[in-house]
């Protein structure tokens, strides 16, 4: 199943997407396995794979330590096509991959995106290249059958969001908050809401929110004005937490299962 | 053509590889930069303070006693003179005006060796903002007599302790607090690099270097020179020196990077890297075959960085200018040689560029060259004490 096919039969069963984000190779590339098929059993609708970048300039503390450790642990843009690969079979949840450009450039453009679509990916959110940089990048996706997500925040112009629009496929990533993953942020309900309102007047693309989203409660909020809600920091903390604990897996399904409202 | 273009391209380097949520902020900027150049009157403060508060213009100084021991012609140019001791000021007064000029009260700054840091500080003291500075914890350690300067002056000096915990990091982490502060927060970058405009913003500030520069060996020597010589951290004292000589195609540009233990060791963007996108910008990196910035040294801390300004990748690239190493034990020299033979002590920045003479000087005898004398050495006594007890125990 792709994304598009997801949020149809999301919207069928009038439900909204839980997106669970994990980074690869955190705690190792072993366990990235096992984690992502726990995810799946625990009902997540979407994975967004988090690819370790040296200089994560977007991320907060629980993401940057995670991603130093799975760097540490070996993961690349290779491994995790072969990863992927083999996990394939089993692995049926839509998979995309979020990034920075650099380890992208790198495994070449056309390359990484024909690889990871031979690997199961099926789409692409790079927080580090905006729409006015992402020409060819786009092209290519197209190409390869790869969904562009672009970031919308509470920051972004009017006119300049109309071009986001039509930039992107897949869905349309809201950022919350100005400022990076993590916990503890201040979320503005009823701005985030009234903005949002907005947006679907414009688009069919689905919208979903994500930074500083960890919880039930702001989660049943964000599902009331949008089409899915993203969790990153909470789940990566709660693995930091927890992975060396006996049941861990067990643990985490009860975890993510325990996020997600009725 | 002038350069960069409207995307902010050197030809293929620059551009502006940012989160989402920085687009506005940078729209703002490069719209409030262009008034404020169309403006008289910004122009007449930012001289006014260049002149008297930082001791601008800064001489060109003829290097008799180097020269001599060379077989060159050398002229120093004086940044070293200017207030807080580097060139890092001219940047600094130029974007804290324009930081008030955009109406914003609070700066916030990255740092490596803390002389950006301390100029950081110094104009926020100037001009009543406040004023946050980033800084590796490592490089906090090396540098603690900066970390204390800028304490006295105000400035809050936040730790970071993320990645080799260096310039880069401290650049990472305030690019961070930018991203979150957004909205009323001027961020002070200290060199050419960075997303569009800022590598064109510096590079102006910095380019009284070369405009002086220019003027004062026409006045001396009535020709222009043969090279034009200055160290390359992220590029912002030797992009000031080069600039206003970028049409005098007979005047080669030299810029000199540091080379720090060895191949794999060092800060070497251009001569050693391979073209990424860090900070914002397209440039060349420090990286590995996976598109991770590697870990890096130099003995100079203000050099220390993966990165590099795109424009000076673009002077590569296009050969308007040659980019060569020069090692921390090189450096060293460089730093001794110039005490010894003119009684100037230079930042072990300015030393990779001063020992390169030597190199020059082998095939060049003659040659007529301006080196960017780019700080004082003051900041880096302690280091070089401990490298030269190292030596002498062997
Ligand atoms: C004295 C001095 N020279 C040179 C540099 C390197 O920076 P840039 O390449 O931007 O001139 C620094 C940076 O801290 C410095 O303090």
């Amino acid at each position: 199943m792709n994304i598009k096919q997801k949020f149809q039969q999301l919207k069928k069963e009038g439900r909204k997407a839980f997106i669970a984000y994990v980074p690869f190779g955190f705690p190792s590339i072993a366990k990235t396995k096992d984690i992502l098929l726990a995810l799946q059993e625990a009902g997540v609708d979407i994975i967004e794979l988090g690819i370790p970048f040296s200089d994560p300039i977007a991320d907060g503390p629980i993401i940057q330590a995670a991603t130093a450790v799975a760097l540490a642990k070996g993961a690349n843009t290779k491994n995790i096509i072969s990863t992927l690969k083999a996990l394939k079979p089993s692995l049926k949840v839509p998979l995309a991959l979020m990034t920075y450009y650099n380890p992208i450039l790198q495994a070449g453009v056309a390359k990484f995106f024909s690889q990871m679509r031979q690997a199961g990916a099926c789409a692409i959110l790079t927080v580090d290249l905006p729409i006015d940089e992402a020409h060819e990048y786009r092209r290519l996706a197209k190409k390869y059958g790869i969904e562009t997500v672009f970031f919308i925040t509470p920051v972004t112009p009017k006119e300049r969001a109309k071009k986001i629009i039509r930039s992107a496929s897949g869905f349309l990533y809201y950022i919350s908050v100005t400022g990076t993953t993590g916990l503890g942020k201040t979320l503005s309900f009823t701005s985030l809401a009234r903005h949002i309102k907005q947006l679907k007047l414009q688009t069919e693309l689905p919208i979903c929110v994500g930074f500083g989203i960890h919880t039930r409660k702001q989660i049943e909020r964000v599902w009331n004005f949008s089409d899915g809600a993203i969790v990153g920091s909470g789940i990566v903390k709660f693995i930091a937490d927890n992975h060396s604990k006996r049941n861990f897996l067990n643990r985490l399904k009860k975890y993510v299962k325990s996020l997600k409202p009725d | 053509m002038a350069l960069p273009n409207n995307h902010g391209y050197f030809g293929n380097f620059g551009g502006s590889f940012i989160p989402e949520t920085l687009y506005s902020c940078l729209e703002e900027l490069k719209k409030a930069y262009a008034r404020a150049k169309k403006d008289k009157s910004f122009k007449t403060n930012l001289d006014y303070y260049l002149k008297e508060y930082a001791a601008r213009p800064t001489r060109l100084y003829f290097a008799k006693h180097l020269s001599a021991y060379l077989g060159l012609k050398v002229y120093l140019k004086r940044e070293d003179l200017l207030h807080t001791g580097a060139h890092k000021i001219n940047n600094s007064l130029g974007q804290a005006l324009l930081a008030k000029y955009m109406g914003k009260k609070r700066i916030i700054a990255e740092t490596g060796a803390g002389q950006h840091g301390v100029s950081a500080a110094t104009v926020a003291r100037l001009f009543g903002l406040s004023c946050d500075v980033y800084m590796g914890e490592e490089d906090m350690a090396r540098q603690r007599m900066n970390v204390f300067r800028m304490k006295i002056l105000g400035a809050k000096v936040i730790p970071v302790l993320s990645g080799s915990k260096t310039l880069k990091d401290a650049c990472s982490e305030a690019i961070r607090e930018w991203v979150t502060s957004v909205r009323d927060t001027y961020y002070l970058i200290g060199s050419t690099f960075g997303p569009h405009p800022y590598p064109m913003i510096v590079r102006d500030f910095q380019s009284v270097i070369g405009k002086e520069a220019r003027a004062q060996i026409i006045q001396k020597e009535k020709k222009l020179p043969d090279f034009l010589v200055a160290c390359v951290g992220g590029g912002s004292n030797a992009m000031g020196l080069f600039y206003n000589f970028f049409k005098d195609e007979k005047v080669k540009f030299i810029g000199v990077e540091a080379g720090g233990l060895s191949r794999n060791l060092n800060s070497a963007s251009i001569s050693y890297g391979d073209i990424g996108v860090l900070h914002g910008a397209k440039t060349y990196v420090l990286q590995d075959k996976f598109g991770q910035v590697k870990g890096t040294h130099s003995i100079a801390a203000g050099l220390d960085y993966p990165g590099v300004g795109p424009e000076h990748s673009f002077y590569n690239d296009s050969k308007r200018g040659r980019y060569v190493t020069v090692k921390d034990s090189e450096a060293l020299e460089g730093f001794k040689m110039l005490s010894e033979l003119e009684g100037i002590i230079p930042a072990l920045e300015s030393a990779h560029a001063i020992y390169y003479l030597k190199k020059l000087a082998k095939k060049n005898k003659g040659a007529l060259v301006i080196l960017c004398l780019s700080g004082r050495g003051d900041k880096d006594l302690e280091i070089v004490q401990s490298y030269l007890d190292a030596e002498k125990r062997g």
